[in-house]
């Protein structure tokens, strides 16, 4: 299990989190480029050294800005994957994956079948022999992850390991590397900007903005209730940020936000809250719907998006107050003519609105 | 075409040919020059043959000192910024531009009998100067520059990112310089091993000032050169073409070589 709180201020951001990952999971660190993710991963390999903090793994002290221990990276039981994996160009696939073993000064044999098991488990046995420019990218990403793995690190830690590989390729190996990762007995700290690759990998999603952890949870917590307007975007769900304003019997309230005002189910009491709310919830209407949705907001269409390209569904941006997303299915973009620049309705029903804190 | 062009063309042509001339004539006069049926009894001459062999062995001898005390060297100045790594650099780098007979009488002065560091070695009953090992001195002091900045450049290119990843898999601090920033330099290390073992090859000034000229213990081809001058020009013409043979191979050789790992990831992509 890893315990870290660290503190690095670093070019222009200042990082500052704390976290915890147990062993056997994935913790999946997500955020914008800039937003700290790499220096992040770097302080717990070792590879950079935090200001300030605490990195336990396991019972062990890897490092403590006040007692003064910072163990190196070498002396860490870590395995690192970089983004662009860092095979070595003058060794084979082979001496590549042996090479962690035969620092530690393990003899030949022991290290040549722990090498061909590794090999073998990741698929690569009969392209040992080879130097890294000779594998495509999917198999050099096995061949950097098999090198890591060897050593049975307690922590591994993965810095965007698929964004190198290109998307027919993507696909198949993060199947792979799911089953992988999914078998190991090490904590895990996944680094991805995907929304997708987030929610395959992670059980738990750790957002990072500007340096600081802005809000951790199952994929489920933060799609329900997104704590900032970045995370509400990377799940691409809708946010409005305000105040309980007026409380009904009948169990709803008016939520007064800087854009206009939106009916939610009543939270209880007044004070401030976030409400989010799933694009699929929003129906979309070429006149002013006369159903029984409480909210209706009319505005111009900006983007219409298929999601997945070619799918089923669509999603529609429109530029109303508050700015909205729907999801429509790909059928009722056609029957209702939806194209950029068109003036159209949006509606939801109050009770798919559930205010937070 | 103007006739500006053409004065410039001409400028051009004139000066390229000068410059070549300046270098290519004499290679060209000591060729011509050569005593064709007795080169090879010139060399076999039990003299000359004592300077050919002196110089070898002198010159591999200070190539070997040199990778060895200049390594560390390189590898500090490629890795590390600290407090007076101008003035290092510049130190190091002062063999190539300083006149050798003023290291000869530098080197006197610190090792010689009366000198700052010689004579605590006589004291020890070691005396340098005069002897081969003050031979080997020498050449190592004018030819280290040409090891130290070749060597350097080359671990500079080795990016950082292949000394992380060394680091995250266990290999401590020399483990990885020995299993990845030295196999990764290694053209260039080679590369500079070769330059700075022509450089001692070819030393004189330094050699001759600080170890003297006794034929067979400090005696080495380019003072034998000097020597035969004024007593047997064939002599010094054999000689002479046996320095410039050795010193172009070398030349041709080292630029045959994949430098950095650039060159190295070249020298892969071609073999494939």
């Amino acid at each position: 299990m890893l315990t870290a709180t660290l503190a690095k201020r670093i070019g222009g951001v200042a990082l500052a989190a704390t976290f915890e990952v147990e062993a056997g999971s994935t913790l999946v660190l997500v955020g914008e480029s800039g937003a700290g993710k790499t220096t992040l991963l770097r302080c717990l390999a070792g590879l950079v050294s935090p200001d300030e903090g605490r990195i336990v793994l396991d019972g062990r002290v890897w490092f403590d800005g006040t007692a003064g221990v910072s163990l190196p990276a070498w002396r860490r039981e870590v395995g690192y994957l970089a983004q662009d994996y860092a095979l070595f160009p003058h060794l084979s696939v082979q001496a590549n994956v042996g090479f962690g073993l035969r620092a530690q000064g393990l003899d030949r044999r022991s290290v040549r079948s722990r090498v061909d098991a590794t090999l073998e488990r990741v698929g690569l046995s009969d392209l040992a022999s080879r130097r890294p420019d000779q594998l495509s990218g999917g198999q050099q990403q096995r061949a950097a992850l098999a090198r890591a793995l060897v050593l049975e690190p307690r922590l591994l830690l993965l810095d965007e390991p698929l964004s190198a590989l290109d998307l027919q390729t993507r696909r198949a190996v993060r199947g792979e590397l799911r089953r992988t990762l999914a078998g190991l007995p090490c904590a895990t700290v996944y680094v991805t900007h995907n929304p997708v690759e987030a929610i395959v990998f992670g059980a738990r999603i750790a957002v990072l903005e500007a340096g600081r952890i802005s809000q951790v949870g199952a994929p489920d917590e933060l799609l329900r209730r997104p704590r900032s307007p970045y995370v509400a975007e990377f799940m691409g769900v809708n946010l409005f940020r305000g105040t309980v304003a007026e409380r009904d019997a009948s169990g709803l309230a008016r939520v007064r936000t800087p854009f206009g005002s939106v009916v939610a189910v009543d939270p209880g009491e007044p004070g401030d809250v976030l409400v989010a709310l799933n694009p699929r919830e929003v129906t979309l209407h070429l006149a002013p719907p006369a159903g029984s949705a409480q909210n209706v907001f009319s505005g111009r269409i900006v983007e219409l998006v298929a999601e997945p390209p070619f799918g089923e569904r669509v999603r529609v941006a429109l530029d109303s107050t508050p700015p909205l997303v729907a999801e429509v299915t790909r059928h009722a973009v056609e029957s209702l003519g939806l194209r950029e620049g068109l003036e159209v309705h949006a509606a939801f029903k109050a009770t798919g609105l559930v205010p937070y804190r | 075409m103007t006739w500006r062009v053409l004065l410039a063309r001409l400028a051009t042509a004139l000066a390229i040919t000068l410059c070549l001339g300046l270098i290519g004539l004499p290679l060209v006069a000591l060729l011509l020059r050569v005593p064709a049926a007795t080169l090879l009894v010139r060399l076999a001459d039990p003299l000359v043959l004592a300077a050919i062999r002196l110089s070898l062995v002198t010159s591999l001898a200070a190539a070997g000192l040199i990778v060895l005390l200049g390594t560390p060297v390189a590898w500090l100045l490629a890795t590390r910024d600290f407090r007076g790594k101008r003035v290092m650099e510049a130190v190091i780098d002062l063999p190539m531009v300083l006149p050798p007979t003023a290291a000869g009488v530098g080197l006197l002065l610190a090792f010689g009998r009366t000198g700052l560091a010689g004579r605590a070695l006589a004291s020890l009953g070691i005396s340098l100067p005069f002897s081969t090992a003050a031979v080997v001195m020498a050449e190592a002091f004018v030819a280290l520059p040409f090891f130290v900045g070749a060597a350097a450049a080359g671990f500079r290119e080795v990016e950082p990112r292949y000394l992380d990843a060394a680091a995250t898999l266990r290999a401590s601090p020399g483990t990885t310089f020995f299993r990845v920033m030295l196999p990764l330099a290694l053209p260039s290390v080679i590369a500079g091993a070769t330059m700075s073992w022509a450089r001692a090859l070819g030393e004189f000034g330094a050699t001759i000032t600080f170890a003297g000229n006794l034929p067979g213990v400090t005696q080495t081809m380019p003072l034998a050169v000097y020597i035969a001058l004024e007593t047997d020009l064939d002599a010094a013409v054999a000689l002479s073409v046996l320095l410039v043979v050795l010193s172009l191979t070398v030349l041709v050789a080292v630029r045959a070589l994949p430098l950095g790992p650039a060159g190295l990831r070249r020298a892969h992509r071609d073999a494939r």
